[in-house]
């Protein structure tokens, strides 16, 4: 197996994500709607109140690339199901009947969960715009903030088919999915800087992929200091490495 | 096992496409899903698999295309060993699973053109291949429509489709008839059929249909619990029954005496309702008659008929092919059929 064609199924894995959002677009908007209410709601109440102390920046400011990973990360974290589906039809063992190799499906449903993140992100960037939330819309840095999305899909959806390749049915997909989310983006620095956490939770934090994430969306879009960037996007990497290297070993178990 | 030497046909001519020799797949902790199970697929040879539910056939499937891996046994396609060789032996196979392997959200065209693309079909050949395809399962006029909007055998003949562009030399169609209405599968077998009329392509079916075996295979194994219980061509097989039935209803309070051999030999009896395998149905019928009116036992019919494949599956087996034994859900998956929302 060369490399180019390892590459070229997983690109075409992501290609068919491609042509279902497009034929059928509508879930983009309705994922739009709960990140909305974070930033109008959520957002402006506690920018009004000033409650939590964030520096040079707006709390409106300051949520918005957290808000960004967390809707990322919720749209990942249930991909798995989407995988348990297409195995309880027969899609997927079609996939993996193909001589294209399992790890490369794998890569290739991470990055379709990439496609939707992508989406997801442009949606947020709009409505960021329309509420005037102060952002640094450089090309280049835009662009950073599209792959570190993808990045973020790539991680947290890799993850949930390993656990679906675990747990095997949906129903209990939707239950570890519900149990972890909340974890996960309580438990960063998504929507408070880690300082404020108590100790305990600092301790956690400093292991959540979402914190290293929103840490590198936070360089992109408020501060424009890259130094911390290469820290957060090299663990960010290995965590998904890890993850994508132990789901393609565990596909085949759904089959079973 | 004597039963299966008994019957199995050496058609020694042509290549070996798929050899199996005692393979075995135990799930943990220890159900047996395929026990030691033995047999060769001719290239050009349509061979099936018949049994009910459960009885390991779609796990037999799953182990050839290396989807699972054996637990023990050989197993090589066109000589190469699945375990060693496993993107080249699927680069080699065809496989439409039992239940819906097409993308719905999208068209037909993108369906194949995402398996080509997957199956490695160079970029020159991809058009010429979908629309040869296309055509050939008679899909062309629909096929940019959205795959949702299919019938239930309109999507069959799509999965088939979507592994006709790899051109393949083993084509594994698991059930393919499940759930189709009676017009629908005789295009289905009609296309199958003419494949390997066609390419000489090799089919491996597994199926719990007595017709659809009998329409289709030229041979086939009869499988129980993850054994196969006998192997043969279907005429050899309905043969090996031993001669015609009868079918004989008394009254349910009757004593019943035993069957003496130039009349046949008891084969099965359910209440009131015996089945004797007679070499000479048509003979043995007056003689029935007689003995019964001797010992003063009514009869309230008895008929005769030639045997069929459920009467070699009972007589292997010791069990009826009943549709209760076989899941629903596949079918049922199939008539109402909506993408999960997620």
């Amino acid at each position: 197996m060369n490399v180019w064609k390892f590459f070229s199924s997983s690109l075409t894995v992501a290609e068919m994500e491609a042509r279902r959002v497009r034929h059928d677009p509508t879930e983009l908007f309705t994922r739009a709607i709960q990140p909305a209410l974070w930033l109008l709601i959520f957002g402006e109440v506690f920018t009004s109140i000033r409650a939590v102390n964030t520096g040079p920046y707006t709390y409106l400011q300051f949520i918005t690339p957290g808000v960004l990973a967390q809707s990322v990360l919720f749209i990942a974290i249930f991909y798995g199901i989407t995988v348990v589906w297409e195995r309880d039809v027969g899609l997927l063992t079609k996939l993996l009947s193909t001589p294209s190799p399992a790890s490369a499906i794998v890569l290739g449903k991470s990055l379709a969960a990439g496609v939707r993140g992508a989406f997801q992100a442009l949606m947020i960037f709009i409505l960021a715009v329309l509420i005037g939330v102060n952002l640094r819309l450089a090309p280049l840095d835009v662009l950073g903030v599209f792959l570190v999305v993808v990045l973020n899909a790539m991680c947290f959806s890799s993850l949930s088919m390993l656990l679906a390749a675990i747990l095997k049915t949906r129903d209990r997909m939707m239950g570890i999915g519900q149990a972890i989310t909340m974890p996960l983006f309580f438990g960063s620095n998504a929507i408070y800087p880690t300082s404020l956490m108590p100790t305990w939770l600092q301790g956690i934090a400093a292991f959540n992929p979402l914190s290293y994430i929103v840490n590198a969306l936070r360089a992109l879009l408020l501060s424009g200091d890259y130094s911390q960037l290469p820290v957060d996007l090299v663990i960010t990497l290995a965590y998904t490495a890890v993850f994508l290297a132990a789901a393609s070993i565990m596909i085949r178990r759904l089959l079973e | 096992m004597a039963e299966q030497e008994a019957v199995s046909v050496q058609s020694s001519e042509g290549e070996i496409a798929i050899e199996a020799s005692d393979l075995t797949k135990v799930y943990p902790p220890s159900s047996k899903a395929v026990d030691h199970v033995t047999f060769s697929v001719f290239r050009g040879e349509i061979f099936g698999l018949l049994g009910p539910n459960g009885a390991g056939k779609t796990t037999t499937i799953k182990m050839i295309t290396t989807m699972t891996r054996p637990t023990s046994g050989e197993l090589t396609v066109f000589g190469m060993d699945v375990r060693s060789n496993a993107e080249r032996v699927r680069s080699l196979l065809g496989y439409v699973p039992q239940s819906v392997s097409v993308d719905t959200d999208i068209s037909a065209y993108e369906n194949l053109l995402i398996f080509s693309k997957l199956f490695f079909v160079g970029r020159k050949d991809r058009k010429a291949r979908i629309k040869e395809a296309l055509e050939y399962m008679g899909l062309e006029e629909r096929a940019n429509d959205l795959v949702k909007h299919y019938s239930g055998g309109m999507m069959r003949r799509l999965e088939i489709a979507q592994t006709l562009v790899n051109r393949p030399k083993i084509l594994f169609l698991d059930e393919p008839s499940i759930g189709l209405d009676p017009n629908s599968r005789r295009d289905v077998w009609r296309s199958v059929l003419q494949l390997r009329k066609q390419y000489n392509t090799t089919i491996f079916i597994t199926t719990h249909d007595m017709s659809e075996a009998d329409a289709l295979c030229d041979r086939l194994a009869i499988m129980d619990q993850g054994r196969i219980a006998a192997m043969g061509t279907p005429e050899d097989l309905k043969k090996s029954v031993g001669g015609d039935l009868l079918t004989l209803v008394v009254p349910t309070d009757s004593d019943i005496p035993g069957i003496p051999p130039e009349i046949g030999s008891l084969s099965y009896r359910e209440g009131n309702t015996m089945e004797i395998v007679s070499e000479n149905g048509d003979a043995a019928v007056p003689k029935l008659v007689a003995l019964l009116s001797k010992q003063g036992i009514t009869i309230e019919s008895v008929s005769v008929r030639k045997p069929g494949l459920d009467d070699a599956f009972m007589k292997y087996t010791k069990k009826k092919l009943a549709e209760d034994l076989v899941a629903t859900d596949a079918r049922a998956a199939r008539r109402s059929f909506t993408r999960h929302a997620g």
